[in-house]
């Protein structure tokens, strides 16, 4: 038995936001303009970016409705009607709501009936947990279809108010405002099938290695901003508590952030001692991560151990669609598909790096034609 | 007086020599993983590292300090005419690193110690196996596998200098005059990386010989967190 990734769907919100614009829409904080931003836009190379809020803070799209989308647009072109998925399996960093799982929410915009349903919890990689669990489904033989759809919505979190309510412009540090110009919104979906189908992707692997065991929390929201806190978002009598001591804060601490580049050479490594990924035979690398996150020492060392991936052959639109979680590389697979470059026999690597407390997945395809 | 021998950094590796460079680069990111899991490095990375940490782990460095310009020394001397170019590398190392210690001494002072209680401090228990595992490898006949060692401490020696300086300057309200040890290791990291890559392709010729260098690293990397776990053992 093989699963094979039959068709692909993105969805971006509203018109592409740039550099220039994006602080008028996310709003000044206490008025003032951020110190940081040239600064950390420059370190991630991002240009556009899509957001499901208006400059008055209104939601466009909620998160389930941007998830809805894609999968809409991902089973326009596909062989089976919608009501006949087997599987949906959803990831996303924060639904609209708490509680229930994001999944059911999608479910229901969808209109799919009797589905068997997954969410995944996590950030980025929780994309690759959505894959391989409706991969695996597919395996053991107890569907034939998976639905897969991750979206993000993080724009709610980066609203001026959010940080004035967490003490304003003085009180807000680097790490509490990198994330604020580096993530963004937006929706992408895949169909899985046990049959192929025209021109396609076959799943060789997914595989992922987490490493919370060795490193505190990297990126997060619930921690206050007082490190000798120890209480976290819950802990507070009120809500309105938690958000005035920075609990509900997204933050990135950036001196952590390197291990991931670490992190993800180790993985890869780990894998080709296992026989199971052959880097030269990669023809291309598509991560949200831009490659010059691995350049200098790093990676003239992959080089000189014959693990190196040439510029060439790397993918990301991380620059013209952002950084959008774990949407992130659904949202690359869709338009790097689109582009038509792959041939059948080439070989495809994802790169899902997830900062959060470190967790790095892979996934291998290879493009197949009936 | 001839010059001493050299070695140069090859164009590229064998493929023995590349298995043995990507199984080094995982031994690598193992112990640094192993280094987050000890206490005080992880006080370190949450920040609640303080100054009497710092001279803790001065005061536990020290004695490996000392003990490394003499396990360098042997294994300088262990190597055979046939090794006389990986000698010559060695011999230079050797004579680069002999007196570190004198400026974590001094590190130690200005960061509130005072001198007697470190010169008196005794090896802790993970620096006695370190030590002893490092003179036992460099007192065999031509200690090859030392490379192992090399690239776990020299690695360690650039973590130190590129991260671990400014964050212990940045938690303890330090401003580098007591962080000089750590941040000595930084410099030249592309002629080490080149000694290193020379080194690779000319003592990696077997697959023996490959994975003594790796298991030299592994064992390396766990005795030298077995020597910071005991720092939070140990009284100053």
């Amino acid at each position: 038995m093989s699963v094979y990734v039959t068709n692909t769907g993105a969805f971006l919100p509203g018109p592409p936001v740039s550099n220039e614009e994006m602080e008028e829409l996310l709003g000044y904080i206490d008025g003032k303009k951020s110190r940081l931003k040239q600064r950390i836009l420059k370190a991630n190379g991002i240009k556009t970016r899509h957001y499901a809020i208006d400059k008055d803070h209104n939601t466009t799209h909620s998160n389930a409705d941007m998830g809805v989308e894609a999968a809409r647009q991902c089973m326009q072109q596909a062989s089976l009607p919608m009501n006949k998925i087997g599987m949906l399996s959803c990831a996303t960093t924060q639904g609209d709501m708490v509680i229930p799982g994001f999944g059911s929410m999608v479910q229901a915009g969808l209109g799919i009936p009797d589905v068997e349903l997954h969410t995944s919890h996590g950030i980025c990689s929780s994309s690759a947990m959505a894959i391989k669990s409706a991969v695996n489904n597919l395996l053991v033989g107890d569907q034939s279809s998976a639905l897969v759809v991750t979206s993000e919505l993080s724009s709610r979190l980066f609203k001026h108010t959010r940080y004035e309510a967490a003490g304003g412009y003085d009180t807000i540090d680097f790490n509490a405002e990198f994330l604020r110009w580096m993530l963004s919104d937006g929706a992408g979906a895949m169909l899985l099938e046990t049959q192929p189908r025209g021109r396609c992707l076959k799943v060789d692997w997914v595989r992922s290695f987490s490493h919370a065991d060795a490193y505190p929390v990297c990126m997060g929201i619930g921690k206050p901003s007082d490190k000798n806190d120890s209480r976290t978002w819950q802990d507070y009598s009120t809500y309105a508590e938690a958000e005035a001591a920075g609990a509900l804060l997204i933050k990135q601490d950036v001196r952590l952030l390197e291990n991931i580049v670490k992190l993800g050479v180790d993985g890869a490594l780990r894998l080709i001692e296992e026989g199971v990924l052959d880097i030269s035979k990669i023809d291309h690398l598509l991560c949200h991560y831009s490659s010059h996150h691995f350049r200098d020492k790093i990676y003239e060392m992959l080089e000189m151990a014959g693990a190196g991936i040439p510029e060439e052959k790397w993918y990301t639109n991380l620059y013209t669609r952002g950084n959008t979680g774990c949407a992130s590389i659904m949202i690359m697979l869709n338009e790097f598909l689109q582009e038509q470059r792959v041939q059948p026999g080439d070989t495809l690597l994802l790169m899902i790096p997830e900062s959060g407390r470190f967790n790095n997945a892979y996934m291998h395809l290879t493009m197949v034609e009936q | 007086m001839s010059e001493a021998l050299q070695i140069e950094r090859p164009d590229v590796l064998t493929e023995l020599g590349q298995e043995t460079l990507r199984r080094l680069m995982r031994s690598w990111f193992d112990f640094e993983r192993r280094l987050s899991r000890v206490n005080i490095i992880n006080r370190l990375d949450v920040g609640s590292f303080t100054i009497e940490d710092y001279r803790s782990l001065l005061l536990n460095l020290r004695p490996q300090v000392i003990e490394g310009g003499r396990w360098i020394s042997r294994c300088a001397s262990s190597f055979d005419r046939e090794h006389a170019d990986v000698r010559s590398v060695v011999i230079g190392h050797a004579k680069d690193e002999h007196r570190d210690y004198e400026v974590l001494e001094q590190d130690y002072v200005a960061a509130g110690g005072k001198i007697d209680v470190i010169q008196q401090q005794p090896r802790n228990p993970g620096t006695e196996a370190l030590h002893a595992f490092l003179m036992y490898r460099a007192s065999q006949p031509n200690p090859a596998d030392l490379l192992g060692a090399m690239w776990i401490i020299e690695g360690l020696g650039e973590k130190m200098a590129n991260d671990w300086a400014d964050r212990i300057d940045e938690l303890t309200n330090g401003n580098g005059s007591y962080t000089k040890f750590m941040r000595y290791h930084g410099d030249n990291d592309d002629s080490h990386m080149d000694k290193l890559y020379g080194l690779i392709d000319r003592v990696c010729n077997d697959v023996q010989a490959a994975d003594d260098i790796v298991r030299t690293a592994d064992v390396v990397g766990r005795l030298y967190t077995m020597q910071l776990e005991e720092i939070d053992y140990v009284d100053e």
